[in-house]
């Protein structure tokens, strides 16, 4: 057993940004971290796929910074650098040798200051054709593509904001304007909505000055608006929601997902902990029981969504073999999440040691370290909450767990997508 | 907490760097036991974790085509147990102490690692010991693993980007040459394979000569000779060794082979042909080549294809670097509606940076980002244990990677020039596109690079597709690298 003792001093700048700093000079490099609480669940009606989009603005120049010149000067500092859009968040992540650090910080803080000015029409239309092409080589192009998309709208209803997927439609991502883009920066973009964390090699006396040097001037912006749509949704479905799609896919593949506890409240650790006990790993009960000894199935996956508002998604997937009956695999599948309703303490003592080892391998790196404070600062108010993560798991009891399969993973709560091959498309 | 507000900077000019901090590769400890296994070991002991390899000279490219893929198959069924353990029993004995075996083979090598915590390295140690010296290969999972293969290969068939890798493997090698099939074989040299073939790969291939225990984390390198010999020691014998080969090209004039698959939205392109193997003297230039044409985001092809036409998601180029010549490729996935003009630009900036070669501007960049970004991929002790693996499959001095930046540092223009000019052979290139037929042949062919042919998937399983010889010129060049970053 290991006690983490991340170290991470917290601090506010006066508009508003949040700051982390988690110093080690083990390896000259820092990782810096932005997140940002904003993401696919703050899209209105016809606006799906902004903030995305967005984030592809981001890399586009901004007043002191020609477009490709944020990537030129990262890369031939040695660093690296990308971003990523979410349901709840967007965040952007450059890790760079430490002695560039004040280079990473002037441009991310231009960036979140600086940059609607130096947006044009151009920039966008090419950034609307290379989202384009990722909405076509994730979802279009590619067999099973669209489940994410299938799969929030069977568990979340049309006014919810988890609805659509991140991504957002093909028409909704040609339709957005410079003016959107630009009031987008404004209402969410401001660092009174933002978290920054730096991991890594630095002082951090001397970097604290530097990022009021470089953040310090951007103006606090207004309170960020309310979530559009209905919020407000029952903790389960209430019924089981079905959907077949017959489909130029290669296997038959069924999905099972149902709502689950939010990541902030308390719940959501046992829906975890029920996850990894059913599929994750060769020693769980779904890789045992349907792709070893029953061999149904050529693969299976668990995984929860750590989705911030209302409700998260817990998802199970598994492939059939070829011709194999997708009937035969759900009832396989309902069968051993049924089986759930008795769980041995040998298996929760599993599943704190698989996350144990996971979440130090993860914390070796510099940026997955910064991206986990910003994460448990934005969501819990409490980046050194990371520190306590394998404490919580072991702390979830073999009675919650039982609780948890018969509130969350009953008939009441089961929405079932099956794929089927023999689309001709 | 408050913060001492300090002036604010002239945002107009990028701030000047520090002071560079050193960096070094942790140092490698060498040695080995009587029955020839080596072992390398490196400490990194800011956390309390350990990786722990098994390299071995078992790769898929000492197997002929009909039995290709049995290495691969060989390796996945050490999941099956031990002749003590079930599979569930080792599968829980592992998980119980937070860790799991992981099994990667490649053309070269087949690796069996972990990584567990320091304090149950010993118990972690003893279980793959116990797996790999004595599996049991029980005939039910033996099957099973064999049908999960062919499951899997059946799924690589329909999806576009797989395809296209396999295709592009295919038209690149000649029919001689085990990489022109998928590293882990086709339905008909896995369909026949069974317990028997299985057993008979480990005890050939699966000997301490010659491989090696790579161990990095924080731990003693005492602690690791001991624990060779206690769980390693007993293990005896020398692979096969199997003969280096030829990586001969299937063609020697450019063309264009379209693999239909109707319904596509969006074309695979893999832009490439036969490269050159991890010896080669030109090792570090085509580092630097390959940065500047596809390596990083702001190289010739990201700029051109993404940031400039808005053709594609991303575009890369690469290197693979095995024993005998691996191929080199660019690779990408465009609109449908772009795919002809998408390969003139690709092939235009291979062909550039061959003829032309780098500006000095791009080289000192390149130069900058390889030794910069080179101790961002080591800071996990499976990053570290990867790379020493690398020391063993390729035989390279355990130094190599504490010299690796001065190399880089070394390299100059004019060496990046020659590497792209003697490696790659523009008008050889083969142009290989995974996409809807019907829409993409015309415009294809209306490029005039070189002869079209279409053939379906099922065209590649067994042999290759009848094709003309055609004349043409262009070519293209590209290197080894990582891919580019995608925001």
């Amino acid at each position: 057993m290991v006690v983490l003792n991340v170290p991470v001093e917290r601090h506010r700048l006066s508009n508003g940004l949040r700051v982390n700093l988690s110093p080690d000079s083990t390896t000259p490099i820092v990782g810096v971290n932005l997140w940002y609480a904003v993401g696919s669940r703050n899209e209105g009606p016809g606006l799906t796929g902004l903030a995305h989009l967005f984030e592809h603005m981001m890399f586009q120049g901004s007043v002191n910074v020609p477009k490709n010149r944020h990537f030129e000067l990262i890369e031939s500092a040695g660093g690296s650098l990308n971003a990523s859009t979410w349901f709840d968040r967007t965040n952007y992540y450059d890790t760079v040798p430490s002695h560039q650090l004040e280079l990473a910080l002037w441009l991310e803080s231009d960036r979140m200051g600086w940059m609607i000015p130096a947006m044009t029409d151009e920039k966008l239309h090419n950034q609307q054709e290379v989202v384009k092409n990722e909405r076509k080589e994730r979802y279009d192009n590619q067999p099973y593509g669209d489940w994410d998309e299938r799969i929030l709208a069977l568990v979340f209803p049309p006014s919810h904001p988890y609805h659509h997927p991140v991504i957002g439609s093909m028409e909704d991502i040609g339709g957005a304007t410079l003016e959107d883009m630009a009031e987008f920066s404004r209402t969410f973009y401001v660092p009174n909505n933002a978290v920054l964390t730096l991991a890594g090699d630095f002082e951090p006396e001397r970097t604290l000055g530097l990022v009021d040097r470089y953040f310090g001037e951007i103006p606090t912006g207004p309170p960020v608006p309310p979530l559009p749509g209905i919020v407000d949704i029952p903790p389960v479905m209430g019924t089981t929601v079905r959907e077949e799609v017959v489909d130029d896919v290669p296997l038959p593949r069924v999905y099972l997902a149902a709502r689950v506890p939010s990541f902030p409240s308390d719940g959501f650790q046992t829906a975890r902990v029920a996850a990894t006990v059913l599929g994750s790993g060769k020693a769980s009960r779904l890789y045992r029981s349907l792709v070893r000894d029953k061999a149904l199935a050529k693969d299976v996956l668990t995984y929860v969504f750590p989705l911030e508002v209302s409700a998260s998604l817990l998802l199970l997937w598994v492939t059939g073999y070829p011709g194999e009956d997708p009937g035969r695999l759900e009832r396989a599948l309902l069968e051993e999440v049924e089986g759930l309703a008795s769980v041995s303490q040998e298996e929760l003592d599993r599943a704190v040691a698989m996350t144990e080892t996971r979440l130090l391998r993860e914390i070796q790196q510099v940026g997955e370290r910064a991206d986990l404070l910003s994460m448990f600062d934005q969501i819990f108010d409490d980046p050194a909450r990371l520190n306590s993560e394998v404490e919580r798991v072991r702390s979830v009891t073999r009675v919650q767990v039982e609780g948890f399969a018969s509130e969350f993973l009953g008939p009441d709560n089961q929405a079932l997508l099956t794929y089927v091959p023999g689309g001709a498309s | 907490m408050s913060v001492p507000v300090l002036s604010f900077p002239d945002r107009s000019v990028a701030p000047r760097p520090g002071t560079v901090r050193p960096f070094e590769f942790p140092p490698v400890v060498s040695s080995s036991i009587p029955n020839g296994l080596g072992l390398k070991v490196a400490r990194m002991n800011r956390l309390p974790l350990v990786t722990v390899s098994v390299v071995l000279n078992a790769g898929e490219a000492l197997l002929p085509d009909a039995t290709g893929g049995l290495a691969v198959l060989t390796g996945q069924a050490l999941e099956g147990g031990s002749n003590r353990l079930t599979g569930p029993e080792l599968a829980e004995a592992l998980e119980d102490i937070g860790t799991g075996l992981s099994v990667h083979t490649g053309w070269d090598s087949t690796t069996i690692s972990l990584t567990c915590l320091a304090e149950r390295m010993e118990e972690a140690v003893a279980l793959l010991a116990e797996d790999l010296l004595q599996p049991a290969f029980p005939p039910k999972e033996v099957s099973r693993f064999r049908n999960q293969r062919l499951a899997a290969i059946h799924q690589r068939r329909m999806d576009p980007g797989s395809l296209a890798e396999d295709a592009a493997a295919h038209f690149f090698f000649s029919d001689h040459v085990p990489y022109h099939r998928p590293l882990a074989g086709t339905a008909e040299s896995v369909g026949g394979m069974g317990p028997e073939e299985v057993r008979a790969f480990a005890n050939t291939h699966f000997r301490p000569a010659g491989a090696g225990l790579v161990v990095v984390g924080d731990v003693e390198v005492s602690e690791v000779e001991e624990l060779a010999r206690s769980y390693f020691g007993d293990w005896n014998g020398a692979p096969a060794v199997g003969g280096g080969f030829e990586a001969a090209p299937r063609f020697r004039e450019r063309r264009i082979l379209v693999v239909d698959r109707p319904g596509s939205v969006q074309s695979e392109i893999r832009i490439g042909q036969v490269g050159v193997p991890r010896s080669t003297p030109h090792f570090f230039p085509l580092q630097l080549f390959n940065t500047v044409l596809g390596g990083a985001f702001t190289s010739r092809l990201m700029l051109n294809l993404r940031e400039e036409q808005g053709f594609t998601y991303g575009i890369r180029s690469r290197f693979a670097f095995r024993r005998s010549a691996g191929p080199f490729h660019v690779s990408t996935a465009v609109a449908t509606e772009v795919t002809a003009p998408a390969v003139s630009h690709a092939l235009a900036e291979v062909e550039g940076l061959i003829e032309g070669g780098p500006t000095q501007q791009e080289v000192e960049r390149a130069r900058d980002f390889i030794v910069g970004v080179f101790p961002l991929h080591l800071e996990t002790t499976g990053q570290v244990a990867a790379r020493i693996g690398e020391l063993l499959v390729y035989d390279l001095p355990d130094d190599f990677f504490a010299t690796y930046r001065d190399q880089i540092r070394s390299v100059q223009l004019q060496d990046v020039l020659r590497a792209g000019q003697e490696v790659l052979r523009p008008r050889e290139m083969v142009i290989v596109v995974v996409g809807e037929a019907d829409a993409i042949r015309g415009p294809l062919e209306e490029l005039g690079v070189g002869p079209v042919e279409v053939v379906l998937p099922q065209d590649l399983v067994g042999g290759p597709a009848g094709t003309v010889p055609s004349e043409d010129l262009h070519g293209g060049p590209a290197e080894a690298g990582s891919p580019p970053p995608v925001p």
